[in-house]
């Protein structure tokens, strides 16, 4: 057995065996939008019970950017 | 001096060399021993990297675990001193607890018993040196490898077999001087025997910084019959209490944590051996009562010894795990940080030569002065702005902050920079430079995104600096439209600020993505609406020329702090923890679709 696969073999044996990068990435990823999906609710449900003009106007502008995100990181996972 | 004592050292040995050849053989051994642990120790650095960071993380949460640790680490690298050394860097960057160090420093010195079976055992009963050779041939063999992975087992093997060849040696010598001389008429007995030996156990292991070399010449010196097994029990003693001296010079350069590990290191071998020092004779008869259960035989001393190392080091686990939290409490007292006067110079906080032994400590450490160095920049431009950093952190309105602090603030920005940002913001830049050139390519590329928000937290302090002087003249101006757009500055920033320390507090990744994608969008719709408003004062001729000039150089400022605050907010949002940086990095929107959803919508009005 060479070096690098006995080190991989403990690295399994920990539970720290490495994943490619970009699979990590698209775990990271999917585990974010979940979350963002989550926010994007309660931001809306917060806009529906503001009455205040530039608090309105913050609460648009954190939905905006949270539906970009969403997109974006959609395309990402099914990359 | 300390060249003259070297120049009499080597007088001293060159001169006992020519007229004692056995010396010259043991001498020789203990050296080549001595640097068969030193390429262990470089082997076992080159997988530490990024590894021995995640096991920390999943085995330290607890003492016990980190007892295990300790254990597991120096019975692999047969290191207690590099185990001491990996605990004090980690504690300096703020990566585990004193306790939790201290913790893998009692595991450590369960760890070190190992060593003494393996010699004991097997060291002195065959013929080690055979298997030095291949190992030293395949060692170097890796070590001229590109890769990092078997260059560190090139290391480790070459380690391992020079530490064979080490044993070997000596073990040689110590058998030729029996011939010539008995060292044995020289032992003492009684209770002036036993301290006289774990004095001299505890000078030669300071001397060699190293407790398992001690222990190996007592091994080979107590196997060919040159000291009595009462006064190797001493020697062991001795040498338990001097190996703490490799924490303490570790903890020279380290930051207060450090330095707190590397003092209950010292107290709890020194407290073991001062307590048992008292008791070698019980313990004599202890060791001979239960010797026989592990297959000791009655005249075996040498395994005899490895089993007292064993139950020394037992004991002293026994006799202080239960006490470790009361001994960190004793250590918080007595090591305590010192606080920086407001008009004092401040200092690094976290930076320390440690904290450049692994790669990880030295990130964790680059971050955490980074923050530091934000605090004082965050506190400072606040000052700029006439606010303090404790309006900001108030949750008060913002309308109703500038309502309270309605007057110019005039404070000093040059004697601040000298005071609390120059020193620390240099020895950043400094560490991350050292960093960068002593670990490896794919390392470096964490540090540079940090040193790079460094630059950029001081490039804000500087747009602060340049607005200020208008600030504090035009708050206080009779002129109601321009003092209104410096309001707007202000309010602007202070919500900058606000959002910033919402990104560094919140624990939540979602809330840190959105806002770090907001500061962006506010940043830019603000430049937007800064400019037209600018316009609309010009072309109605409500502010003089002299004030529009200013007001355009001022809105550039505040449009440079906050973009420039943006990136040092993300890149430490990003780097704040080794794993998937790319995954945390891939939501945030960049400029150019920040750009898209400005455009996408209405533009405000600011006057």
């Amino acid at each position: 057995m060479s070096g690098l696969k006995f080190i991989q073999k403990m690295q399994e044996l920990f539970g720290l065996s490495p994943e490619s990068a970009e699979s990590t990435k698209k775990k990271a990823v999917k585990e974010l939008v979940k979350k963002l999906k989550l926010r994007h609710i309660l931001l809306k449900k917060e806009l529906k019970n503001e009455t205040d003009l530039i608090k309105r106007e913050a609460l648009h502008d954190s939905i905006k950017i949270i539906k970009k995100q969403m997109k974006k990181g959609k395309e990402i996972v099914d990359d | 001096m300390k060249r003259l004592f070297l120049f009499i050292v080597i007088i001293a040995l060159s001169f006992t060399f020519f007229y004692n050849q056995n010396l010259l053989s043991i001498a020789a051994g203990v050296a080549i021993f001595l640097f068969g642990m030193k390429s262990l120790e470089e082997g076992f650095r080159f997988f530490v990297g990024g590894l021995l960071d995640k096991f920390l993380k999943k085995i330290t949460d607890n003492l016990y675990k980190s007892i295990l640790f300790g254990t597991v680490i120096t019975t692999l690298m047969q290191s207690s001193g590099l185990a001491a050394v990996i605990a004090i860097s980690f504690i300096s960057a703020g990566l585990i607890s004193v306790a939790q160090g201290v913790g893998i420093i009692l595991g450590g010195n369960i760890g070190t018993t190992t060593g003494a079976w393996l010699i004991a055992g097997l060291g002195l009963k065959i013929s080690i040196a055979t298997y030095a050779l291949p190992m030293l041939v395949f060692g170097m063999l890796f070590i001229f490898q590109e890769s990092k992975r078997l260059k560190g087992i090139g290391y480790a093997l070459a380690g391992l077999g020079f530490s064979f060849l080490g044993i070997a040696y000596m073990k040689e010598g110590f058998d030729a001087f029996k011939a010539t001389i008995d060292l044995t008429q020289y032992s003492a007995d009684g209770f002036t025997g036993i301290i006289l030996f774990a004095i001299i156990g505890a000078v030669m292991t300071i001397v060699m910084q190293s407790s398992h070399a001690s222990l190996v010449l007592i091994l080979t010196a107590l196997s060919a019959s040159q000291i009595t097994y009462e006064n190797a029990i001493a020697l062991t003693i001795g040498a338990n209490i001097g190996t703490t001296i490799t924490a303490v010079l570790g903890a020279l350069g380290a930051g207060m944590e450090g330095k707190k590990l590397a003092a209950a290191h010292f107290l709890i071998n020194t407290l073991t051996g001062l307590l048992l020092i008292g008791f070698v004779p019980q313990f004599i008869h202890f060791i001979d009562h239960t010797a026989p259960f592990f297959g000791i035989a009655e005249q075996d001393y040498t395994l005899k010894l490895a089993l007292y190392h064993t139950y020394f080091n037992l004991f002293c686990v026994l006799l202080f795990a239960p006490l470790v939290h009361h001994l960190v409490r004793l250590l918080n007292y007595f090591f305590q940080p010192k606080i920086t006067a407001e008009n004092a110079i401040d200092d690094v906080l976290f930076i320390n030569d440690a904290a450049l032994d692994f790669p990880d400590t030295a990130q964790a450490t680059l971050l955490k002065e980074t923050k530091h160095l934000y605090n004082n920049v965050y506190d400072i431009i606040a000052q700029g702005l006439s606010v303090t950093k404790e309006d900001i952190s108030s949750g008060m309105e913002i309308e109703d902050i500038l309502k309270r602090r309605d007057q110019a603030l005039h404070v000093n920005m040059d004697d601040y920079y000298e005071r609390r940002i120059k020193e620390i913001y240099g020895k950043i830049i400094t560490f991350a430079i050292v960093a960068q050139g002593k670990f490896s390519d794919v390392t470096t590329q964490q540090f540079i995104p940090i040193k790079n928000a460094t630059i950029d937290i001081v490039e804000a302090f500087k747009a602060a600096k340049h607005m200020q002087k208008n600030m504090l003249r035009y708050l206080e101006s009779d002129n109601e439209y321009i003092k209104n757009e410096y309001n707007h500055i202000r309010k602007t920033l202070i919500k900058h600020l606000r959002t910033m320390q919402m990104i560094f507090n919140t624990s939540e990744e979602d809330v840190a993505v959105l806002l770090l994608s907001k500061l962006q969008l506010d940043a830019q719709n603000y430049d937007i609406a800064a400019n037209k408003s600018l316009d609309n004062l010009i072309r109605t001729n409500k502010i003089t020329y002299t004030m529009a000039t200013s007001l355009m150089n001022d809105t550039s400022y505040a449009y440079t702090i906050a973009s420039e605050l943006s990136k040092v907010a993300h890149t430490l949002f990003v780097h704040a923890t080794s794993e998937s940086t790319e995954g945390r990095e891939a939501l945030i929107l960049n400029e150019a679709e920040i750009s898209d959803l400005t455009h996408a919508s209405s533009p405000r009005s600011t006057s």
